[in-house]
């Protein structure tokens, strides 16, 4: 944490609203693309970012300096968007029928081809990341949207960085598990932890 | 080949996490060279980043932000807690009820309370035949009985002719 920051954060602790305005500024986009990654919604995540700020600005003074200020934040950012969907509780309506398959609404049988896989790749995206558990789901966020570290994800987690590249890899397999159909030539049905089937290469066959 | 393909797939996460260290990155970097299988588990890997990632900062370059700001500043001001000085203000300011016509229900209420507590008030007491004062006078033609109310306002005489039978109030 910069100089630059620590004042700003505490400036903010003693109510200068315009010190939340600089945190505003400086962390808007993580914010959003993190609530939005949860709940792939713009309205819902544009109330979630709004939400985390007026809650940062009340608990601002809880926050005592032991560990980064990002990793407090994103912790609160986290915690705020899964509350959320526990709260709504299935609150995705999905074009996608129980095994995942794409059922196109006359609206987009309409509109152009591109539409119509777009659309259908943010579906299956959505529907998968509502099976995954809480825990899997924010570290695939925190890692493939944010490009967080082990270190700084366990911070942000409450965990351990085993904890965390377990929940990583079991995230990761699990999504390619329900997207295996839509992945195309790479999806192995996402098991990175067993050897793949043998495919066999020149190269190979000359190590051999 | 199986062998190094299962150790290499150990750290493949940790490498494309960039978190490998140099002698894993090389490890891993000289196998891939050879094993197009363990290269197709990277590349699903980072399909999925792909799949994640570009929808979301899509949605994050359309955001307009300061527009959001706006919302969270009129939240915060709406919150804020009074001043000691603006709570006692707030306190004793009886404005309100002249702005708002609460007075209409209140005097009718008012009204009704008063007419209920002055039908209390001038209700007239009852009187009991037992508290009046009652004087019996014997003879042998009239028997005359003397009936009079307790304030002294009501005097009956009875005139009994002879015996009880013939007896009428005069």
């Amino acid at each position: 944490m910069n100089q630059e920051e620590t004042e700003m954060i505490s400036r903010c602790q003693q109510g200068d609203q315009e010190a939340l305005r600089e945190i505003y500024d400086r962390y808007q986009k993580k914010v959003y693309r993190i609530v939005y990654g949860v709940v792939r919604q713009r309205e819902e995540a544009l109330d979630l970012v709004q939400e985390v700020f007026i809650k940062l600005f009340r608990s601002i003074k809880n926050f005592k300096g032991r560990s980064h200020f990002y990793t407090y934040l994103y912790r609160m950012v986290m915690n705020t968007a899964i509350d959320h969907t526990r709260k709504t509780g299935k609150h995705f309506i999905s074009s996608l029928d129980e095994e995942g398959s794409f059922q196109p609404s006359d609206e987009v049988e309409k509109g152009p081809e591109r539409i119509l896989l777009h659309k259908e790749a943010e579906e299956k995206l959505k529907w998968a990341m509502e099976k995954l558990p809480a825990e899997q789901k924010a570290a695939l966020i925190f890692r493939e949207v944010e490009g967080l570290s082990y270190q700084e994800m366990a911070g942000a987690m409450g965990c351990s960085i085993g904890t965390v590249m377990s929940r990583l890899h079991y995230g990761r397999k699990r999504m390619q598990e329900l997207l295996k159909d839509y992945m195309g030539a790479h999806g192995q049905g996402g098991d990175t932890s067993s050897a793949p089937k043998a495919q066999k290469s020149p190269k190979a066959d000359e190590e051999r | 080949m199986q062998d190094l393909c299962s150790q290499v797939l150990k750290l493949l996460e940790k490498y494309f996490d960039q978190e490998a260290t140099d002698k894993e990155k090389l490890l891993v970097e000289g196998h891939l060279q050879v094993c197009p299988a363990c290269l197709d588990v990277l590349r699903s890997m980072e399909e999925l980043r792909t799949l994640i990632k570009v929808p979301v900062e899509a949605a994050a370059r359309e955001e307009d932000f300061p527009w959001v700001w706006q919302k969270i500043e009129r939240e915060i001001r709406s919150q804020r807690k009074p001043t000691w000085l603006q709570s006692l203000r707030s306190r004793l300011d009886v404005s309100p009820l002249f702005k708002k016509k609460i007075w209409i229900p209140a005097v009718a209420t008012l009204a009704v309370l008063l007419m209920i507590t002055a039908q209390l008030i001038f209700k007239e007491t009852p009187s009991y035949p037992g508290l009046s004062d009652v004087e019996y006078v014997e003879s042998e033609d009239y028997n005359v009985m003397v009936y009079q109310s307790e304030n002294q306002k009501v005097t009956v005489i009875w005139l009994f002719e002879g015996t009880e039978k013939g007896a009428s109030p005069s």
